[in-house]
């Protein structure tokens, strides 16, 4: 399975909304998009994700629709809803001040002191 | 949400057998890596917020499985709620139907009704006459609308297919004033209130519907009433209903000129009531003092005006509503107290039992809180479960409450003023759900209190320890039993003094022998008998056809019998007789008699004779009076030989009156009645009336004397009906209705609360002695003996009793003051009521806790010690 990273917490919100902003997908397919985006990086945990997806639908930030699976079985897909979209935007920018911010901080040197 | 599920994992599994896992293996990894499927399941919902629905049925589920596992306590907890809850809907029903809601009339609280009364004369209600009305009409600015109307009954239908019906005679506004009309047609008019043109009737739905076919054309058809031919001119609406008048027929109230002059402004004889309406903004006091100044301004050129002001006259102005349920309310509004009382001791007595329940699961609940169930979930799990009992109970307290209302209803309920109105409905039964519901959550408050206080550490401790209970939770469990105890007293008490002035008022004597009597009431129609002497002709042909029916030894003829429910009061002047200082003139009870009256109603003779109907035959102008009438005036010497004339002027010579007799004093009002007003009795030519009563006496059953009344009557007047035939034992027992139902509810609630103090005791008591089974059993090791043990938890009985027996005292001492209203010679404090009361409650908690103290007694140490 290769080397996995630990999920930060908070973040798995917002990786649903990627994997969903670029395909409608299923709930499996959320798990198997994660993980290929990541590069095999990022696992969810299974339990984990079916209440994050409920929890998104609830807030209006993605919707649910029934439909036909690759292997013609039904499923329920999600796709991203104006609001998520925007939720996604937000988060992302977040994300990244944090993460140049952080980035920042761990390369300081004793000189920049 | 299942289905999305499942195919997640069916899907992996898949992936995982293209891995080269076989499907059996594939399928456990996945559901494996999945995780539990119900706590994923339960954390979807949660996340789509339908956590607290899942939480209460969850609760629901857990409550009723603790329910159903101890059904003792559940069985008592829904019997208790079901006597208590039904109780309270059975008298809240009454109360509501006569007290609280307003007559069905748009406006009703602006109804008022006025009357006449002369305190200083003995006539508290005299109604108002004719001249009142039309000299009040239009001139008292704060009404809107005044008329008057007079109850009756007429014979109505063909010949041979007559009935009798209940009628009501109303002046021309009588509908405006109420502000309701008829649906059909249209009202009396001014110009219809003469005899000559009075021919006009309106009909209610009931009688439209039921004789006439509800036809739409019914207005202008004719309708026979007393023999005269009336024209419908309206049919009232399906829900009109004027107080508790059972009226067919609504027809004018007619007078004659005569009857409108200022010389009959004190006629009324309370058989005419006035009512008004009150413009809006009009307040009672206005309208009371208009009343005033105008009867002020009237007496400035009223002969008699110096005597009604001896009598003390005045017209008062009281609501319409508060005014028919007057005589009820205190009655309504003490068993309402008993009830509320009753639902009292079931509350305190629910809550014990909740509280020694939730004790027995103390260490349960401390584990898990120590385990980290959450406050918040403590206290919705008591909540739901007391609300899911309460719910429960009230369900079965409303079947109990329908049963409670045919109950009242057989007891008389519809003979109150406005009773026809108690129903069951939707809006009791609301009531009663939302009440249940907010006993609920009372009864939860405290136990959710005790389970959160409850400290999990302590809590395992004592137990691990065998020592006793919390020392507030005892507390509180012991003043649930005293205050019960104490509760149930005072309404033991109530009951008692309820029962025993009952029983007072059923040793008085009437005043004549009412066995084998009965009495029945006819109507003459005005037509055929004309004049008192035609009036006479009958009752003498009825007496003489009655006489010769098998069984029958006397029968006469009143214009009015005791109990009839009538007062009849109007004055006499004694001839000789000068008013002393500060006396005013008297009213008393005046009847017209023909036939064997007397010996028919078993009256006794005192000196001289009764009256016959050779009296009115030859004219005499004599009477008899009674006991008190004669003592009154002629204290020291025989009333024999003296002379009266009727009403309150002496008249000439001719008209005097010679008394020839005296007789018992007899109860007109009622039993209870205790005024000694005094009575004349004329012959029935002098005082004829077209509504008589008639008294059969005889040696056959009373069903027998009544058929034979009925045969006689047909005999003589096919057209005749016979109303209201009754024993005059049943008049007696019917007149009492009002103390006996009241005194048999106080009885069932006593019972109730009797048996729920026993539950109560009971409880508490087994509760002790299992909590301090470790410590009966040391003592018991430790020499003590089993007697010692028993007096032990004997006297923490007695404790309990007598405390709650204080307290009670001193509630009945304050009930027994504010119950003098409704008692009939009884003292509010009677101490053999308030022993005997003491000794049932006693004797039931004392039994109650017998069996308790006994296996306390019983206890074996080893057994005791080795349990745990």
């Amino acid at each position: 399975m290769g080397k996995t990273a630990e999920l930060l917490p908070g973040t798995l919100d917002m990786l649903i909304l990627k994997a969903v902003s670029l395909k409608p997908l299923h709930g499996y397919g959320v798990l198997l998009r994660i993980r290929q985006i990541s590069g095999d990086a990022l696992e969810i945990p299974q339990g984990s994700l079916y209440p994050a997806l409920y929890r998104l639908e609830h807030r209006g930030l993605i919707a649910a629709d029934w439909g036909q699976s690759e292997n013609n079985r039904r499923a329920k897909y999600y796709t991203l809803t104006a609001a998520g979209r925007r939720h996604l935007r937000e988060e992302a920018a977040g994300w990244d001040r944090l993460v140049s911010a952080i980035a920042a901080a761990m390369n300081a040197t004793s000189e920049e002191v | 949400m299942n289905e999305e599920l499942r195919f997640h994992i069916e899907q992996y599994a898949e992936d995982l057998m293209r891995s080269g896992l076989p499907r059996e293996e594939a399928l456990r990894r996945a559901r494996l890596e999945f995780g539990g499927l119900n706590t994923v399941k339960g954390d979807c919902r949660q996340a789509r917020g339908l956590y607290l629905f899942d939480e209460l049925v969850r609760e629901l589920r857990y409550a009723s499985r603790l329910l159903r596992k101890t059904p003792g306590f559940t069985v008592t907890a829904l019997l208790t709620l079901a006597l208590c809850l039904g109780a309270n809907l059975t008298i809240f029903a009454v109360i509501d139907a006569i007290l609280i809601r307003p007559l069905s009339f748009p406006s009703a609280g602006r109804l008022v009704t006025m009357y006449n009364t002369y305190p200083k004369a003995g006539v508290d209600r005299d109604g108002s006459s004719v001249t009142n009305y039309y000299e009040r009409r239009g001139r008292i600015p704060a009404f809107s609308s005044l008329s008057i109307y007079r109850f009756g009954a007429s014979i109505v239908g063909e010949p041979g297919s007559t009935e009798r019906e209940q009628i009501t005679q109303a002046s021309p506004e009588f509908f405006t004033t109420l502000g309701a009309g008829p649906a059909l047609g249209s009202v009396f008019t001014d110009a219809e209130t003469t005899y000559q043109t009075d021919d006009v009737a309106i009909l209610s739905n009931a009688y439209w519907k039921e004789h006439l076919n509800a036809d739409p054309h019914v207005i202008g058809r004719k309708i026979r009433t007393d023999g005269h031919f009336k024209t419908i001119i309206g049919v009232l609406p399906p829900g009109f209903r004027f107080l508790s008048s059972e009226s067919q027929l609504y027809l004018p109230l007619s007078s004659r000129p005569e009857d409108r002059v200022p010389a009959e402004r004190h006629s009324g004889g309370n058989v005419i009531q006035m009512i008004g309406r009150l413009k809006p903004g009009a307040t009672l006091a206005q309208a009371q003092s208009q009343i005033d100044a105008q009867n002020a301004a009237l007496e400035r050129d009223d002969p008699q005006a110096k005597m009604m002001a001896d009598a003390g006259f005045r017209t008062l102005v009281v609501p319409l509503h508060a005014d028919q349920v007057a005589a009820i309310r205190p009655t309504l509004l003490l068993l309402e107290a008993g009830v509320l009382a009753l639902l009292l001791i079931g509350a305190v007595n629910l809550m014990n039992l909740l509280l020694i329940r939730a004790s027995g699961r103390s260490k349960e609940i401390a584990v898990r809180q120590a385990l980290g169930a959450s406050r918040r979930h403590v206290v919705t799990e008591v909540v739901v479960e007391t609300t899911l009992l309460a719910l429960a109970g009230g369900l079965l307290g409303i079947a109990a409450g329908i049963g409670g209302i045919r109950l009242v209803a057989a007891l008389g309920a519809d003979r109150l003023p406005l009773g026809a109105h108690i129903q069951p409905d939707a809006g009791l039964a609301i009531v009663a759900l939302i009440s249940a519901i907010v006993l609920g959550v009372v009864l939860a408050a405290p136990i959710a209190w005790f389970n959160v206080r409850l400290q999990p550490s302590r809590a395992l401790q004592s137990e691990a320890r065998g020592g006793t209970a919390g020392h507030a939770a005892q507390a509180l469990r012991h003043g649930f039993v005293v205050a019960q105890i104490a509760l149930a007293f005072v309404l033991l008490a109530g009951t008692g003094l309820l029962g025993l002035s009952l029983k007072r008022a059923m040793a008085v004597s009437p005043g004549f022998e009412s066995d084998h009597v009965i009495a029945g009431q006819i109507s003459l129609v005005g037509s055929k008998y004309p004049s008192p002497e035609s009036g006479l002709a009958f009752t003498e042909r009825l007496t003489n056809e009655l006489s010769h029916q098998p069984g029958v030894a006397f029968a006469g003829v009143s214009n009015n019998i005791p109990l009839s429910g009538a007062n009849g009061k109007s004055a006499a002047t004694v001839v000789g007789h000068v008013l002393r200082a500060g006396e005013s003139p008297r009213a008393n009870y005046s009847y017209g008699v023909a036939g064997d009256y007397f010996r028919a109603m078993g009256f006794s003779l005192i000196e001289g004779r009764f009256l016959t109907g050779a009296d009115s035959r030859r004219g005499l102008r004599v009477c008899v009076v009674d006991e008190d009438f004669a003592r009154y005036y002629w204290p020291n010497t025989s009333a024999l030989g003296h002379r009266l004339f009727q009403g309150s002027e002496a008249g000439p010579d001719a008209e005097v009156f010679t008394v020839v007799g005296v007789v018992g004093s007899v109860k007109q009002a009622g039993l209870t009645e205790d005024t000694a007003q005094g009575a004349v009795y004329y012959p029935y030519v002098y005082r004829a009336d077209n509504n008589i009563f008639v008294a059969v006496r005889g040696s056959v059953p009373p069903d027998s004397l009544g058929s034979a009344l009925r045969r006689s009557a047909r005999q003589i007047g096919p057209e005749l009906a016979v109303n209201d035939i009754q024993s005059m034992d049943e008049r007696i027992a019917e007149s009492l209705v009002a103390r006996r139902s009241p005194a048999l509810l106080g009885g069932i609630f006593s019972g109730i609360a009797l048996l729920l103090i026993a539950i109560g005791t009971y409880g508490v008591l087994s509760y002790a002695v299992a909590q301090r089974r470790r410590e009966i059993g040391v003592r018991v090791a430790l020499g003590a003996r089993p007697e010692q043990i028993r007096a032990q938890f004997l006297s923490l009985a007695l404790r309990l009793l007598a405390a709650g027996m204080i307290v009670g005292l001193a509630g009945a001492w304050v009930t027994g003051k504010a119950m003098q209203a409704v008692l009939f010679h009884v003292p509010a404090h009677s101490p053999a009521i308030l022993a005997g009361a003491a000794g049932v409650i006693a004797a039931f908690s004392l039994v109650a806790c017998l069996q308790p103290s006994r296996r306390a007694a019983r206890i074996s140490p080893m057994r005791a010690l080795a349990d745990q």
